[in-house]
C-alpha cells in the first residue's frame, strides 16, 4: 500500500498556523462567558437552533468523518456516505420522547437518568458504559486527526544531532497536548462558538474541495461518466464484502449507531441541553438530519469520489494503491493550489479538534456530575456555600478533561491496527452502544422496564456479547444475512445486530418476569436464612460471570453461565435495590412527559400561543429574581404570573448569547418596559439601551 | 450484471425495517401522549416528520435511478430543490393552509 510524507508546502503550514491561532482567540473571546459549571458544561441553557445545528455540524462532521468517508469513498464509491442519510428513523422517539424527557427532568448527565429512572447502582454501571463509550470515541478522533496529520510531517526530523523518527502515535500525543490545553480553558460555550464557525468553514471547504476536483476533472459529467455504475449507487452491496457492505452497516449504524449518537451522545446530548427550549432543540435536529447531513455526505466523502475518478484517468497522478485512510489529503494535495491546500487541511484538522474538546468536555462533565459530585457527597465534602463547591469543580473538571485527554491517547492503542478508521469506528459502534441503547430506550418508552431489567441488560447483555466476541463463527454467524466471516476482523458491523438482539432479549425477559423475581424475593425475605441466601446467590453470579469473562472451560459451560448471571441477576438486584415503578417512572418515561413539564416549572404549564414582545430594560431592585413586564406586554405573550419566560438580546445573530431564563412577576404599567433585577441582567449579558425581545417559554 | 442485490435490495431493507421503526416511533409517542397532535405547533412537526421521510425516500430513489442510468444526475438535484422549496413554504405558512 502507498503511503506518504511532507506533502504540503511551506504556505500551506503557515495558512494553518494561522488559521489555528485565529481559532483558538475566537474559542478564548468566549470562554469569558464561562463562570460556573452550568457554562462550563452546558453553555447555560439559552442558544438558538441555528447556532446549535451549526454547532453540531462540526461536531458530527468533524468527527473522523472526512478521513473515513473518503477512505471508502475511494474504495466503495458515493455509497460511503450511505450512514448519513439514514439518521431519520428514530427522530420521533428522540424530538417527543428523549429530548423533553432529559430537559425537562433536568438530569445533566445520561447516568443520572439512570438513577432517577432506576437506581444508584444503574447509574454506576451506565457510567463505566458511558465512560468506556466516550474516550473509545476520543482515541477514534485521535487516531483519525494522526491519520490525517502524518501524511503532511516528515518521515523523521534531526533535533540536536539525533533522528526522531515521527510516528503515529508521537503525531497523536503531540496533537492531545494541543487539544488539551484548548479545551481546559474553554468550556462549553467557547466550543459551541468555535464549533459555530468550523461548521461553516468545514461546508465550505468540502464543497470547495468538490468543485475544484469536478473542475480538475474537467466537469460534472466528466466525473459522473467515470465512474462504474455500482461506484455510483447510494447505498453499498448488500452482504459483501465483509469489510463495507449494507446490511452490516445498517445494523451498526441506522440503528446502533443512531441511536447511540441521539441518545447517549453526552457531547451531543450537552448541545441539545443548551438549546434555550426543546422546541428549539428539535428544530435543530431536524434541520441538521434533514438538509445538513446530505450536504455533509458530499463533504466528508467527495475527495475519496474525485481521488477514485481521477485514478481511472491519471494513475500515474494517484495510483489505485494508495493508502485509502490518506487519500484525503493527497487528494486535497493534488487538486488545491499551495495556501488552499493548507486552508482545507486547517479546516479539517480544527474541526477534528472540535470534535475531540467536545467529546472531552462531555466527558469531564460525567465524571464530575456522575463521579465526583457522588463521591464528595458520600465523604461529606461538599461545602455549604454554592460558590466554593463551584469553584471546587470546575477545577477538578480542569482536572478530569487532562486525564480524559490522556486515556483518549491510550485508547488508541485498542484501534490503530484496524486497516482503515471506518471499520474501526464501526466495530467500536458495534460493541459499545447495544447495552446502554437498549437500557435507554426501553427506560423512556417502557414503564414496566424495572431496575432489575436494566442492570440484567447490562451484566446478562454484555456476558452474552463476550461470548459473541469470542465465538463469532457460531453465535453471530445466524444472524451474518450471508456476510463472509473476516478471521481478522470478524463481523465487525454485523455484530451489532447480535449485540442488540442478545440485549433486547435480556431486558425484555428480565422485564416480563418481574413478577416471578418479587415473588421470590418475597419468599426469601420471609426466611430467617434470606440474607445468607441472597449473598450466596450474589457470590455466585460475580463467579459465573467470572467464566465468562475470562473464557475458562469450553463455550458450552460458558454459555450454561452467562444463562445462570442473567438468571441470577434480576433476583439479587431485587433483593437488594429499592424500585417503585410508580415513583421511578414519574416524569422520566415517554407517557408522564406531561408530568416531567408540570415539574420543570412548578405548576401547571401554559401552552397558549401568545407572541413576542419588543422591550427595554429597566433595573429595579426584586429579591425574587423574577421578570416583571407590563399589563399589555403581558397580555400580548399571553402570560400569567408565575409562567416561565425567556428573553434574549434583540439582534438575532448573537443566538441567545444574550439571554436569561426567569419566571414572571406582577405585571406593572410601563408598556414596553421589563423590570430586570441585577442578577437578571449580569445572567443575561445585557448591554444598556439594547431591545431585548421576550417570548413566554410554558 | 446483476445489480439489485446492490440497488433495490439495500432500498427495500432500509425503508422496510427503517418505515416500521419510523411508524412505531410516531405511534409510541403519539400513544405516550407526548406527542399531542391537538397541539397546533406538534401537528407542524407532525409534517416535518412525514416530509423527511418522503424526502429521504426520495432522494435514494432518485439517486439510484440515476447511478443505473434511468434518468439523469441533475434531474434528482432538481426534484430535491423543488422538495425543499415546497417544504419551507408549507412550514412557514402551517397555519395558514391548515385553516384554510
Amino acid at each position: 500500500m502507498q503511503t506518504f510524507h511532507s506533502i504540503g508546502t511551506t504556505t500551506d503550514w503557515i495558512v494553518m498556523v494561522v488559521y489555528f491561532i485565529a481559532i483558538m482567540l475566537f474559542g478564548s473571546y468566549f470562554s469569558r462567558y464561562t463562570k460556573n459549571t452550568s457554562d462550563f458544561f452546558f453553555g447555560g441553557r439559552r442558544f438558538s437552533w441555528w447556532l446549535i445545528t451549526m454547532s453540531i455540524v462540526a461536531t458530527g462532521v468533524g468527527s473522523h468523518s472526512f478521513v473515513k468517508y473518503s477512505a471508502k469513498g475511494f474504495e466503495h464509491g458515493i455509497s460511503s456516505t450511505m450512514t448519513y442519510l439514514n439518521d431519520w428513523f428514530f427522530i420521533a422517539f428522540f424530538m417527543f420522547g428523549w429530548l423533553p424527557i432529559i430537559v425537562y427532568s433536568k438530569v445533566r448527565s445520561i447516568p443520572e437518568y439512570f438513577e432517577k429512572r432506576f437506581s444508584p447502582s444503574s447509574r454506576f454501571l451506565a457510567t463505566i458504559l458511558l465512560l468506556l463509550y466516550m474516550i473509545g470515541y476520543i482515541g477514534i478522533g485521535f487516531l483519525t486527526l494522526g491519520k490525517a496529520v502524518i501524511p503532511m510531517l516528515p518521515p523523521e526530523f534531526v533535533l540536536f544531532g539525533m533522528t526522531i523518527p515521527i510516528t503515529l502515535m508521537g503525531a497523536i500525543i503531540v496533537i492531545a497536548i494541543i487539544t488539551g490545553i484548548y479545551i481546559t480553558y474553554g468550556g462549553q460555550t467557547a466550543v459551541i462558538f468555535t464549533d459555530l464557525i468550523q461548521g461553516f468553514i468545514l461546508l465550505f471547504a468540502g464543497l470547495l474541495l468538490f468543485f475544484f476536483g469536478i473542475t480538475y476533472l474537467g466537469g460534472f459529467d466528466v466525473f459522473w461518466n467515470l465512474l462504474p455504475t455500482a461506484w455510483k449507487l447510494p447505498m453499498a452491496d448488500f452482504n459483501q464484502p465483509s469489510n463495507f457492505n449494507f446490511v452490516g452497516i445498517f445494523w451498526q449504524d441506522a440503528i446502533a449507531g443512531s441511536i447511540g449518537f441521539l441518545f447517549m451522545n453526552q457531547g451531543l446530548i450537552m448541545r441539545f441541553m443548551a438549546c434555550k427550549n426543546v422546541n428549539e432543540g428539535r428544530k435543530a435536529a431536524a434541520i441538521n438530519i434533514l438538509f445538513v447531513l446530505p450536504i455533509s455526505a458530499i463533504v466528508v466523502g467527495n475527495a475519496g469520489w474525485i481521488g477514485k475518478a481521477i485514478s481511472i484517468t491519471s494513475p500515474e497522478v494517484i495510483s489505485p494503491s494508495v493508502s485509502p485512510d490518506q487519500i484525503f489529503v493527497v487528494v486535497a494535495n493534488i487538486i488545491a493550489s499551495p495556501g488552499m491546500f493548507g486552508f482545507i487541511m486547517a479546516a479539517l484538522t480544527a474541526a477534528l479538534m472540535s470534535t475531540v474538546d467536545t467529546l472531552i468536555n462531555a466527558t469531564a462533565a460525567i465524571y464530575i456530575n456522575d463521579v465526583h459530585r457522588p463521591i464528595r457527597h458520600f465523604l461529606k465534602k461538599t461545602s455549604s456555600s454554592v460558590r466554593e463547591n463551584d469553584r471546587n469543580e470546575l477545577l477538578a473538571a480542569r482536572y478530569a478533561s487532562i486525564a480524559v485527554t490522556i486515556l483518549g491517547v491510550l485508547a488508541v492503542l485498542a484501534f490503530k491496527n484496524f486497516p482503515t478508521v471506518y471499520e474501526a469506528h464501526g466495530y467500536f459502534h458495534s460493541t459499545l452502544t447495544p447495552p446502554l441503547v437498549v437500557g435507554i430506550f426501553l427506560g423512556v418508552f417502557w414503564k414496566r422496564f424495572t431496575a432489575s431489567a436494566v442492570i440484567t441488560t447490562f451484566v446478562g447483555g454484555v456476558a452474552l456479547m463476550i461470548l459473541g466476541a469470542r465465538y463469532p463463527g457460531i453465535l453471530i454467524a445466524p444472524f451474518d444475512h450471508g456476510i463472509e466471516m473476516n478471521v481478522d476482523h470478524p463481523y465487525s458491523y454485523i455484530r451489532a445486530l447480535y449485540n442488540t438482539l442478545v440485549c433486547s432479549g435480556v431486558a425484555v425477559a428480565a422485564a416480563l418476569t418481574t413478577r416471578l423475581q418479587l415473588n421470590f424475593v418475597s419468599k426469601i425475605r420471609s426466611n430467617p436464612n434470606g440474607k445468607m441466601i441472597m449473598n450466596g446467590l450474589l457470590a455466585a453470579t460475580i463467579l459465573l460471570f467470572a467464566v465468562v469473562l475470562f473464557g475458562i472451560m469450553g463455550i458450552t459451560l460458558q454459555v450454561v453461565a452467562a444463562i445462570g448471571v442473567i438468571i441470577l441477576i434480576p433476583l439479587t438486584v431485587t433483593y437488594f435495590v429499592r424500585y417503585d415503578e410508580e415513583t421511578n417512572t414519574l416524569g422520566l418515561t415517554a407517557g408522564t412527559i406531561k408530568i416531567a413539564r408540570l415539574q420543570f416549572k412548578g405548576s401547571e404549564p401554559n401552552d397558549a400561543e401568545g407572541n413576542t414582545v419588543l422591550v427595554n430594560w429597566k433595573l429595579v431592585e426584586n429579591d425574587e429574581n423574577m421578570m416583571r413586564f407590563s399589563t399589555t406586554d403581558m397580555a400580548e405573550m399571553k402570560a400569567n404570573v408565575g409562567d416561565l419566560v425567556y428573553i434574549s438580546d434583540k439582534r438575532k445573530w448573537f443566538g441567545g448569547l444574550k439571554s436569561a431564563h426567569s419566571v414572571y412577576g406582577e405585571p406593572h404599567q410601563e408598556e414596553g418596559i421589563v423590570y430586570l433585577t441585577a442578577d437578571l441582567v449580569e445572567a443575561g449579558l445585557f448591554a444598556k439601551d439594547k431591545l431585548l425581545r421576550a417570548e413566554k417559554e410554558m | 450484471m446483476d445489480l439489485f442485490s446492490h440497488s433495490w435490495l439495500p432500498f427495500i431493507y432500509l425503508y422496510g425495517l427503517g418505515g416500521i421503526l419510523f411508524v412505531a416511533g410516531i405511534f409510541i409517542t403519539l400513544k405516550a401522549g407526548s406527542f399531542d397532535l391537538k397541539r397546533s405547533s406538534h401537528k407542524k412537526w407532525m409534517w416535518i416528520l412525514m416530509f423527511g421521510f418522503v424526502w429521504y425516500l426520495t432522494m435514494h430513489a432518485l439517486m439510484t435511478w440515476a447511478a443505473l442510468g434511468i434518468i439523469s444526475p441533475y434531474v434528482v438535484l432538481y426534484t430535491l430543490l423543488i422538495l425543499v422549496v415546497i417544504f419551507i413554504i408549507v412550514t412557514l405558512n402551517f397555519k395558514k393552509i391548515v385553516r384554510a
